[in-house]
């Protein structure tokens, strides 16, 4: 009779478990969608997700703080920088997922952190105002040639998607030319760094500069027309190109997560990041936040896709220098006064 | 031995563990004063320190004249003339004191952006063209300026009027009679007697001003308070923080120590004998006008421009709308408000009661030591308090095998509520003992010669007494809180904001248009406050 019942509390015990119903998510994407794409996993697994969103470097902080009893089950950022900060100070756990490594190219993922979809660093300017011949073949280390003197808009050195851009130059180009390079940006820089990537777009538009550097999603955003007519109006007068084409290619960046160090449910935070590589999911994301996708077989939204989608793309430069640059990188931008 | 135990009592234990709480971010920036500190401090020095000076200064100067001229201008017109929308204007222009700074930096940000609000009532009436060359730029530091200043002239508007209520019509007439314009006797009468009060309400405007954050991060501009938080997030070098902590702190409690100065010197200066009210002059015509248009613009741009740019956005974007969000936030704003001010009220009724029973020295001296939490930059005060709750977390892992010390206090209610005491405290305690100043000693006297006791006087004398003076407190208190930014932003728990931390959220990362609705809310929330109390506040100050 004990026999029964204590492995009747046993399998109810598991039972419980099983339907344990939630997953603690410390996220830094910046997307409205992705509520959407939360309640998406709910309803096809019951997993309640519990959302704390912040800007990486504070969810880090938070993180280390609590330690041990933290219950965070799942980090993902918004820049691959933020997963190298995040192995570094041993945030994720290892884990063993077959349909992750199966999903996700080598490059974009590691034994701690896997990628959700990828983002392009672009340049963008106004035929109006600048041919397209001088623009065609650019190359990130161009945006210090004087002959743009006081016409490029790029955000402020904060912005970790500059400083991951600046350390992908550093790998490749060295501190000491990197640092050169810098200065030239700065001297040909239309106004001070203000505002966020689309405020850069827009002042290539209203001609206020002739290039600007932005990320890849936020001209489809625009283009979209869910940041209402006027930016969709000014986004058609804009173009784009991809960087270093003739070379290594176009810096890229990741969003990405892995599953955190002391997660109270380990189970449904896999189920969680393997649910983000679906193909329901995939699909989601590039048609709302308009990124590339991580995996095979899902194309990008037409709105970012229409400027072409086989270009080169960086492969060379490993994602963990974001990393291991960064202070270097921000430390080398604010001496040339960025 | 009963003799002993009755000095224990309960006064004074609780004002030690009061005071013990506000040390606390007072005690980690002196413990990490003398730590190393990375390369990031030798970098600073090298480029950027100067500048970070630079900017908080400019900032302070601007955000400083500015007030002056609004608050002082407007104080001066409505409490010497009558005038078209005179007494709409004592008591609107205090709506001001809802928006807080970033909110109208993000009001500014969207009017005068490329393709902004702007352009488009631009292109709406006048047709397409490319108005965005000829649209100004105000953003960076004359932004920054703005937006606190706006948000901040409020304080010396207050305390001015409290002080030109108290002017002798006999002074104005002696000057009168000596042959003074307007302007003279203004210049030489007027201001030089509520000098104090103009004095105490740009000290507080100065102590707000250098400890925002949010305004100025928005703005990019770079200022000490920027170069903390950066040491802290991006150097991760807490050492360097907390220097750069102390050294803008000795700044602000010079300031401080300024402001109490003159506070206590106004007592002096209220006329007894031969005191006449001041007889308001009735204004017509252009002078008239040009007044009411001074206050109008105040008013509108401080107050109806920020709220129209935000209804604007709502408007053009309906889906932000969230009903359901909106009543978690307020449910999560009201829940902390309630939490905090009751903690406040009734600590601050312990220790104010405490000091008027027994006159202990020690309680006094802890209503003025707790002004440091008030004075203290919230960015500062939360890291500090969870680099504190490490320390003890270790402490008591270590030595007495007791583990969980941090969970109490980083991401659950009680420790934002915590922090929000250390913050508040002064303010609700100073309150509540500005309202037992005043109530006579010989009161208490009576009543218990009636055979009340000291709970029953509590009750039946002191509550109805000081209920102005609670009801002022406690709306003080709603509008700070739930303003409030960055220590809610630290220390908050899974799953929850506020109106405040959800608005910085959309702005942050690219969603600006999205601050609409908790922006709309949380003025709409804070307005509500102000409205409650605005008898109360106008007689309180």
């Amino acid at each position: 009779m004990k026999k029964t019942i204590i492995v009747g509390i046993f399998v109810i015990s598991n039972l419980c478990s099983a339907f344990s119903a939630e997953v603690n998510l410390y996220t830094s994407r910046h997307y409205q969608s992705d509520t959407d794409l939360y309640k998406k996993f709910t309803d096809k697994t019951g997993i309640k997700v519990n959302v704390i969103s912040s800007k990486y470097e504070v969810l880090e902080k938070r993180l280390l703080s609590e330690g041990k009893s933290s219950k965070a089950d799942v980090v993902i950022t918004a820049d691959a920088a933020a997963l190298g900060s995040a192995t570094k100070k041993e945030i994720f756990q290892k884990i063993k997922s077959e349909t992750l490594n199966s999903k996700i190219p080598a490059i974009y993922r590691s034994a701690y952190w896997y990628g959700i979809s990828k983002r392009a660093r672009l340049i963008y300017y106004n035929p109006e105002n600048i041919s397209p011949n001088i623009v065609k073949n650019l190359n990130y280390e161009d945006l210090a040639n004087p002959m743009f003197k006081k016409r490029i808009v790029i955000r402020k050195s904060s912005n970790v998607y500059n400083q991951s851009l600046v350390s992908s130059l550093i790998e490749n180009n060295g501190l000491s030319k990197t640092s050169k390079w810098a200065e030239g940006l700065v001297s040909n820089m239309a106004r001070k760094p203000k505002g966020n990537d689309r405020d850069q777009i827009l002042a290539v538009a209203a001609g206020e500069a002739d290039l600007a550097v932005a990320n890849s999603y936020y001209i489809a955003l625009m283009l979209s027309g869910k940041k209402g007519p006027e930016q969709q109006a000014a986004a058609k007068k804009v173009q784009l190109i991809f960087p270093n084409q003739s070379n290594r290619g176009t810096h890229m960046n990741i969003s990405g997560g892995g599953v955190a160090k002391y997660a109270p449910n380990k189970e449904n935070a896999i189920k969680f990041l393997e649910f983000l590589l679906t193909k329901d999911a995939q699909e989601h994301i590039v048609n709302n936040s308009f990124e590339y996708p991580m995996i095979a077989g899902v194309q990008p939204n037409k709105l970012i896709a229409q400027f072409g989608t086989s270009f080169k793309q960086d492969s060379k430069t490993k994602m963990t220098s974001y990393y291991n640059n960064q202070k270097k990188a921000l430390t080398l931008m604010k001496k040339a006064g960025w | 031995m009963f003799l002993f135990l009755k000095n224990i009592n309960l006064w004074l234990i609780s004002s030690i563990c009061i005071s013990l709480l506000v040390a606390i971010p007072i005690f980690v920036i002196f413990s990490g004063f003398f730590g190393e500190t990375s390369n990031y401090l030798a970098v600073l020095s090298e480029t950027f320190l100067l500048e970070y000076i630079t900017n908080t200064f400019l900032l302070l100067i601007g955000v400083l004249s500015l007030t002056f001229i609004f608050g002082v201008g407007v104080a001066y017109f409505v409490s010497f003339y009558t005038f078209p929308g005179s007494q709409f204007f004592t008591w609107a222009i205090i709506l001001s004191f809802a928006v807080p700074g970033y909110i109208y930096a993000y009001s500014l940000t969207a009017f005068f952006a490329n393709y902004g609000t702007l352009f488009s009532i631009l292109t709406f009436l006048f047709g397409e063209a490319n108005y965005n060359s000829y649209i100004p730029r105000i953003d960076s530091l004359l932004g920054s300026i703005f937006s606190i200043s706006f948000s901040l002239f409020v304080y010396v508007y207050l305390l001015t009027r409290a002080l030109f209520v108290y002017q002798s019509q006999n002074m104005i007439d002696a000057g009168r009679n000596m042959g003074f314009s307007s302007y003279n006797i203004l210049k030489k009468i007027i201001l030089p007697s509520a000098k104090p009060g103009i004095v105490a309400g740009l000290s507080l405007v100065a102590m707000e001003c250098i400890s925002d954050f949010g305004t100025v991060e928005f703005f990019n501009v770079e200022t000490l308070t920027t170069a903390i938080y950066d040491s802290w997030i991006t150097f991760e070098d807490l050492n360097t923080a907390n220097i750069l902590s102390f050294y803008l702190l000795i700044f602000i409690f010079i300031l401080f120590y300024l402001e109490r100065v003159s506070r206590s010197r106004s007592r002096f200066n209220i006329p007894s004998k031969g005191f006449y009210k001041i007889e308001k002059t009735k204004l017509t015509g252009t002078k008239a006008f040009l007044i009411f248009l001074f206050c109008f613009l105040i008013f509108f741009t401080s107050f109806v421009f920020p709220l129209l740019q935000m209804i604007y956005w709502l408007i053009k974007f309906p889906g932000s709308f969230d009903l359901k969000s909106v009543f978690t936030l307020s449910l999560n704003s009201i829940t902390v408000i309630a939490i905090t001010c009751l903690a406040l009220i009734v600590f601050s009724f312990v220790v104010n009661y405490g000091i008027r029973v027994t006159d202990n020295k020690y309680l006094k001296t802890l209503t003025n030591f707790s002004i440091s939490g008030y004075a203290i930059p919230g960015v500062i005060l939360s890291v500090t308090v969870l680099t504190f709750s490490s320390y003890v977390d270790q402490f008591l892992k270590d030595y007495f095998f007791i583990s969980g010390f941090k969970t109490l206090i980083i991401g659950t209610i009680f420790g934002l509520t915590v922090a929000y005491f250390i913050r508040f405290f002064s303010l609700a305690v100073n309150g509540i003992k500005s309202g037992y100043e005043k109530l006579n000693h010989s009161l208490d006297d009576a009543s218990y010669l009636m055979g009340y006791s000291k709970i029953g006087t509590f009750i039946k004398v002191h509550i109805p007494f000081l209920k102005n003076n609670l009801i002022l407190i406690c709306m003080l208190l709603s509008i700070d809180l739930i303003k409030e930014l960055p220590i809610t932003l630290i220390l908050r728990p899974y799953n929850f904001e506020t109106f405040a931390t959800q608005a910085y959220n959309y702005a942050s990362q690219d969603m600006l248009e999205y601050t609409a609705i908790p922006s709309l809310f949380l003025i709409l929330f804070a307005s509500l406050f102000i409205m409650i109390s605005k008898r109360q506040i106008l007689k309180g100050f």
